[in-house]
């Protein structure tokens, strides 16, 4: 799928999460190709699933606090060996750099960001206007 | 025969403190990850399965050991708490264990063994308990023997704890002087105590005196010494006239010209004396003196050819960026994002557009091939702010181990030195290349650089 | 999301089936032997496909609920998608985990026998 864009435009509710981690699963297992059964290739599209996953569940779990309907908008791209998503989503700026949680207080939350700086190699988060927009890539 | 192999982070925790660069258990004896040797040892024993147990993260070993296919064997991974008894951790893995004997061996400790020996018949014909201890380590077998043990067999083995950067360097010039008859080590080479990696560039007048191990993408310029007693890692740079010897010098290190490195640990900046355990940011003498005294001097005529040069370019692509940005603009295949980028002088940082273009059309694909995504920075070496060629502009804010805090020089560039050269313009090498080329570069070089940078880009992108 | 829960002794098993996200973390959160700040309760992974910081956080929400927070929640049988969540986050710290069920339920009956 090289140089090919998926864009995807999902209403910002937890149901359509599934639908957007599943849709990251098949992206990365198209780039991926033969080596989705090896090691890499697995830990490559499970990270990546889970980035998406956290993302969309960041984005919805911040658009509920809103009136309006809202989407969520998540768009592929491949380039160079580098699979790149970023989500779009008209809720309140905020940031990546959060703290990383303190285990000792057994916390229950705030571990979506951590995660998704983890298993990526690179996030980055910018405003557009009224957006917020994270860009993550990850490369084979 | 199974083996767990267990880890706790306090056992380790010197390694992060030293040498934050690599994770613990990957720590390079002999330019050989440290879990390696056990991996190995593991095998000799017999074992067709093996599990790494730690308190703390293992991601980084998982990314580089996988699953073992590598090595035949099944590789796997679980947590334990700090606290855990060897009976607890052998619960904790019952399902791993099965009925099969087991060897555990716990703690941070280096396994003195020898390839030759029938560790596997040994093994099989051992009572349960432990068979050999040091402090902070233990070798234990479980379950009962398969066989008797033969009167003439000897498998000797001792352990070695590794609390310490002064253990650590003993056991890597101990495991580079019994070399490849005791251990699997890496590299080639056509004599013994002599193991070279892949794409090891050797100067006419380097001297080698041996015992050595070199490895990848290694550079030894004109006149430097190496050895004896000498562990030089991957993607290093010996410039001339230094010398190394009793020494290790860990991957992605840049040893400037005329330094004697002696029986000391060089990691990224940082020189170590194992005896003492101290260590200090190395002042590379031709990078930061020599960068900083020349700074003045030196920096006016550069960056006047920097700015010329740039002036040139913008005259020269104003057509078709004029014509390409507009159009890939309206399509929506120009993005551009603000980011901030650390600048030259340390703590500060710079406003650059980040400018990504879907390469997916012709006017998109000769915009990327002519490097126009990076057209505006150019004006930014009009004003000074950015040379036309050094480092890679690094996002402020990213802790990485090449991070200019880390690193003796940088110098954010439009074109980054790693792209002149074919290597890969990402990671650590890269930085090692971009390094070296601030030393030795000056303006008339770096035209012929920024052109090798252009036509390295041009055929990168237009191939695709 | 399917939660099947069965018991052994005082230790009630908790296994958790598919995917463990926003959407079906309630679930986990508002299952009976979870919110018992007394009952010990061994969660069996081994059929979790998929889990994400909100499922992580369910489960150390469980936890939270228990009065004897070292093995009120014992773990087993994740697979290794599920255990790089724990590690990624370092969450695995506080948790026992075993890699089969019956030696997680034997860990926390002996526990729970010290304690009583």
């Amino acid at each position: 799928m090289n140089n090919s864009n998926i864009t995807l435009t999902l209403p910002a509710e937890r149901l359509f999460a599934r639908v957007a981690r599943q849709t990251a699963s098949s992206v990365a297992d198209l780039v991926i190709g033969d080596d989705r059964h090896e090691p890499a290739g697995r830990d490559f599209s499970h990270a990546f699933e889970l980035a998406v996953s956290e993302a969309f569940t960041n984005s919805v779990t911040h658009a509920r606090e809103s009136a309006t309907p809202q989407v969520v908008k998540l768009t592929f791209f491949f380039e160079q060996r580098q699979l790149v998503v970023s989500v779009h989503d008209a809720n309140d700026p905020f940031t990546i750099e959060t703290p990383v949680p303190d285990i000792e207080s057994y916390p229950e939350n705030g571990f979506g960001l951590l995660i998704i700086r983890k298993v990526m190699d690179h996030v980055t988060y910018r405003r557009e206007g009224n957006y917020n927009i994270i860009s993550m890539s990850k490369t084979l | 025969m199974k083996t767990i192999l267990a880890f706790r982070e306090s056992e380790y925790a010197w390694v992060h403190e030293k040498f934050p660069c690599v994770h613990p258990l990957l720590l390079p004896l002999c330019n050989k990850p440290f879990i390696e040797f056990l991996i190995d040892f593991a095998i000799l024993a017999g074992s067709s399965a093996v599990r790494i147990l730690c308190d703390g993260g293992l991601g980084e070993v998982e990314r580089y050991c996988e699953d073992g296919s590598r090595w035949g064997i099944d590789l796997s991974y679980a947590s334990i708490h700090p606290d855990d008894s060897i009976h607890a951790m052998l619960g904790k893995n019952r399902k791993f264990c099965g009925e099969e004997r087991v060897m555990i061996v716990s703690g941070f400790s280096f396994i003195r063994y020898d390839k030759r020996y029938d560790y596997k018949s040994f093994v099989s014909s051992m009572p349960p308990g432990e068979w050999s201890t040091c402090p902070g380590g233990r070798i234990t077998l479980t379950g009962v023997p398969t066989k008797a043990v033969p009167d003439w067999l000897i498998a000797d083995l001792s352990l070695m704890p590794l609390d310490s950067m002064t253990s650590y360097y003993q056991a890597s010039m101990e495991t580079l002087k019994t070399g490849e008859s005791r251990y699997v080590l890496p590299g080639y080479g056509d004599e013994p105590e002599c193991a070279f990696g892949r794409n090891v560039v050797i100067s006419k007048s380097v001297e080698i005196r041996k015992p050595v191990s070199i490895g990848n993408n290694v550079q030894l310029l004109g006149n430097a010494i190496i050895g004896p007693s000498a562990i030089i890692g991957s993607n290093v740079i010996i410039d001339r006239e230094s010398s190394v010897e009793s020494s290790i010098v860990f991957d992605n290190t840049y040893i400037g010209e005329h330094l004697e490195i002696i029986g000391r640990i060089a990691s990224g900046n940082r020189l170590n004396d194992p005896k003492s355990g101290a260590s200090i940011a190395m002042e590379d003498p031709h990078l930061l003196s020599g960068i900083k005294k020349n700074r003045h001097l030196r920096s006016l005529p550069r960056k006047i050819v920097h700015a010329c040069v740039a002036l040139v370019i913008i005259a020269a692509f104003f057509i078709p960026f004029i014509i390409l940005w507009p159009l890939l603009k309206l399509g929506g295949h120009w993005k551009s994002s603000p980011a901030s980028f650390l600048a030259e002088r340390t703590d500060e940082t710079m406003p650059l557009a980040k400018v990504e273009v879907d390469a997916s059309g012709a006017a998109a694909a000769i915009a990327v091939a002519l490097s126009l995504d990076r057209y505006f920075r150019l004006f930014r070496v009009v004003t000074g702010q950015l040379a036309l060629i050094g480092s890679t502009p690094l996002l402020a804010g990213e802790s990485r181990p090449d991070a200019p805090a880390y690193v003796p020089a940088y110098l954010p560039g439009v074109f980054s030195y790693a792209e002149a050269e074919e290597w890969a313009a990402t990671g650590g090498d890269a930085t090692i290349v971009e390094r070296f080329h601030l030393a030795h570069s000056n303006p008339l070089t770096d035209i012929g650089l920024v052109i090798k940078a252009f036509i390295n880009r041009f055929q990168e992108k237009s191939t695709i | 999301m399917n939660i099947t829960e069965t018991s052994n002794g005082a230790i009630a098993i908790v296994a958790i089936e598919g995917r463990l996200d926003a959407l079906s973390a309630p679930e986990l959160r508002n299952n009976r032997s979870v919110i018992d700040p007394e009952k010990t309760v061994v969660l069996n992974l081994e059929k979790l496909d998929f889990m994400n910081s909100t499922g992580l956080g369910a489960i150390v929400g469980a936890l939270n609920q228990k009065l004897q927070p070292d093995f009120g929640i014992v773990l087993s049988c994740m697979n290794d998608d599920v255990r790089s969540v724990f590690e990624i986050t370092n969450v695995q710290k506080l948790f026992h985990i075993f890699d089969d069920t019956a030696a997680a339920v034997e860990f926390a009956t002996t526990r729970q026998g010290a304690h009583t």
